[in-house]
């Protein structure tokens, strides 16, 4: 309606918009522990097929999910962008690309070049599409917060490994020989964790932690420089491999560094928060951090020791560092969108957020999500543990799912069968 | 000290007697509770009608456009008031649940809106108006009382 310098009526984008995501994002997750329980602990082995196919199950089918859905949410309000016709984009990115993610991998399984293909020219499509309209709408913005910013370059970042990935699954299909093929794949792989999923976490928690949570602002040299000099660094990785044998070590350690920085800050801000209640988000925000720290200490030490059982314990600890700030930015989009909308279309029984999602269910979400983390670290000393923790994070995602399902369900019931008045201004689009 | 300063520091200082109000809540001191609640909302309307008196009309009056971002943010303004009646409600019911349930709500729905004005709104009129016109903004905006 109003969509004057992006300064929009709407707070909030369409409900199916986010929820069509989130839902797509548990089912992939639910596919992640399903997998786990095929392929044991060959997934622990980076260079298994297993691992490709788990790893990008998680990251790209679950994880990119939520993030978009996440992004659609909060890019009019962090950073007033206003995406128009959401509903419609939202749709056209999101079939394509989970028949994508479902194609690429069949071709990791298959190593088949048509699934490398059609996979490709699908999730490139989708991904480099809505972060080129993501990346226009911020370019655009005349004045950057700092989450705006860090949010671009993550967006960046996504783009650049977007087109790594591209140029890796070209040559598996024999288009081009692929030289500088394992520099592409570590690029790929370094900008993925790093300069995507780590960098949106940190540029979305400057407004989360300190806003919602209502905590003194992060210090400059964090909240400021952090994201322009986490890329600077990834690139200056990327390329400096083609020259330099170790420069991926030097950069590693810089990175670590920034990470742990950054971590510890957010689990003293947390601390400092002036808000009491410490509900499931801000434990699943803690536990986040706290692996993030360990994660980062783990790196460090695989640098100068490279111990194998490390290596699967750190893939632990970065999974799991980001599943719990999508698990608890979860927790908070999902029922304050459900009451957004029914209290903005003038519903006197919209449900308060608390009745949509109640703090006990997300606790208990908390509680299985340790267990799940618990039971992969054992799996990794004890083998048949793995089936402990495939059954977990089946249990993990089918309580998402179910959450989804039920606050969509009071939607809709609230909508056939609630009282309302008229307000004066209508919703844009419902 | 400039508009978007001053403004911003305004927002702060809501937000922690809202945390206070919150705090003693939990704690079940409905005395405290009432008190902060009512500094937050007391703090909270004379902030609107800063805006809603002087800055937003400043801003119309220099760009011309009266249906644009001022426009939403006085229907942003609307949707916290009715959020402030329902906690009250709650507040007087001494119905902790609710309560707490509402002030999660309001949370979001508050801190979305500062943003898009800290961000947006108060950068832009920084911008766009003449010094002399800032200051005498300002000036009449700590002039205004409930």
């Amino acid at each position: 309606m109003f969509n004057q310098n992006g300064l929009s009526l709407d707070q909030a984008p369409p409900i199916s918009v986010v929820f069509r995501f989130f839902l797509s994002g548990s089912l992939f997750g639910l596919l992640a522990g399903v997998l786990v329980l095929l392929f044991g602990t060959e997934i622990f082995n980076a260079d298994t097929p297993q691992a490709l196919i788990l790893t990008h199950t998680l990251t790209l089918g679950a994880m990119l999910s939520f993030m978009f859905g996440a992004l659609f949410q909060m890019l009019p309000v962090i950073a007033g962008v206003k995406l128009t016709a959401p509903t419609k984009k939202a749709a056209l990115v999101q079939y394509p690309f989970v028949l994508g993610v479902v194609l690429l991998l069949s071709a990791f399984e298959t190593g088949k070049a048509p699934l490398f293909i059609s996979a490709s020219v699908l999730l490139g499509g989708t991904i480099l599409g809505i972060a080129a309209v993501m990346l226009k709408n911020l370019l655009a913005l005349p004045n950057h917060s700092n989450s705006s910013r860090g949010m671009t370059v993550a967006l960046v970042s996504l783009t650049l490994l977007t087109l790594l990935a591209l140029y890796m699954t070209g040559t598996l299909s024999g288009l081009w020989s692929g030289a500088g093929y394992s520099e592409v794949k570590t690029a790929h792989y370094s900008f993925g964790l790093f300069g995507w999923i780590a960098l949106l976490i940190i540029s979305i928690s400057f407004q989360v932690i300190e806003m919602f949570y209502v905590t003194p602002a992060y210090p400059n040299f964090i909240s400021k420089s952090l994201p322009m000099r986490l890329f600077g660094l990834l690139l200056l990785g990327s390329i400096g491999a083609f020259f330099f044998a170790q420069s991926w070590f030097f950069v590693d350690i810089a990175i670590v560094i920034f990470l742990l920085c950054y971590a510890l800050m957010t689990l003293r801000r947390l601390s400092q928060r002036k808000r009491p209640i410490a509900d499931a988000t801000v434990w699943l925000w803690r536990t986040g951090m706290v692996l993030l720290t360990l994660s980062a200490s783990a790196t460090l030490t695989t640098r100068f020791y490279p111990v194998a059982s490390l290596q699967a314990i750190n893939y632990i600890f970065f999974a799991g560092f980001a599943l719990s700030i999508v698990f608890a930015m979860f927790y908070k989009i999902v029922p304050f969108l459900t009451w957004f909308h029914l209290n903005a279309q003038g519903y006197f029984t919209a449900p308060m957020m608390h009745e949509v999602i109640h703090p006990k269910t997300a606790m208990k979400h908390l509680y299985i999500h340790l267990a799940t983390l618990a039971a992969f670290l054992v799996s990794i000393y004890y083998a048949p543990a793995i089936y402990l923790a495939g059954s977990l994070l089946i249990l993990s995602f089918g309580w998402m799912l179910w959450q989804i399902i039920h606050a969509w369900e009071l939607y809709i019931h609230t909508q056939k069968t609630g009282e309302k008045f008229e307000m004066s201004m209508p919703e844009a689009e419902g | 000290m400039g508009i978007s300063q001053f403004m911003t520091d305004e927002h702060r200082a809501c937000d922690d007697h809202f945390a206070a109000a919150e705090q003693a809540a939990v704690n079940g001191d409905w005395e405290t509770a009432e008190k902060e609640f009512l500094a937050f909302s007391n703090d909270t309307l004379t902030h609107f009608k800063r805006e809603e008196d002087e800055l937003f009309p400043a801003f119309e009056t220099q760009t011309g456009n009266t249906q644009g971002p001022t426009q939403v943010m006085r229907y942003e303004h609307e949707q916290v008031k009715g959020l402030i009646g329902k906690l009250a409600e709650a507040l007087e019911a001494q119905d902790r649940d609710a309560y707490l349930s509402l002030c999660e709500s309001m949370m979001i729905l508050l801190q979305q809106h500062n943003m898009k004005e800290e961000q947006m709104l108060y950068a832009m009129c920084e911008r766009l108006l003449p010094p002399d016109l800032k200051e005498e903004t300002l000036n009449k905006m700590k002039q205004v009382e409930l």
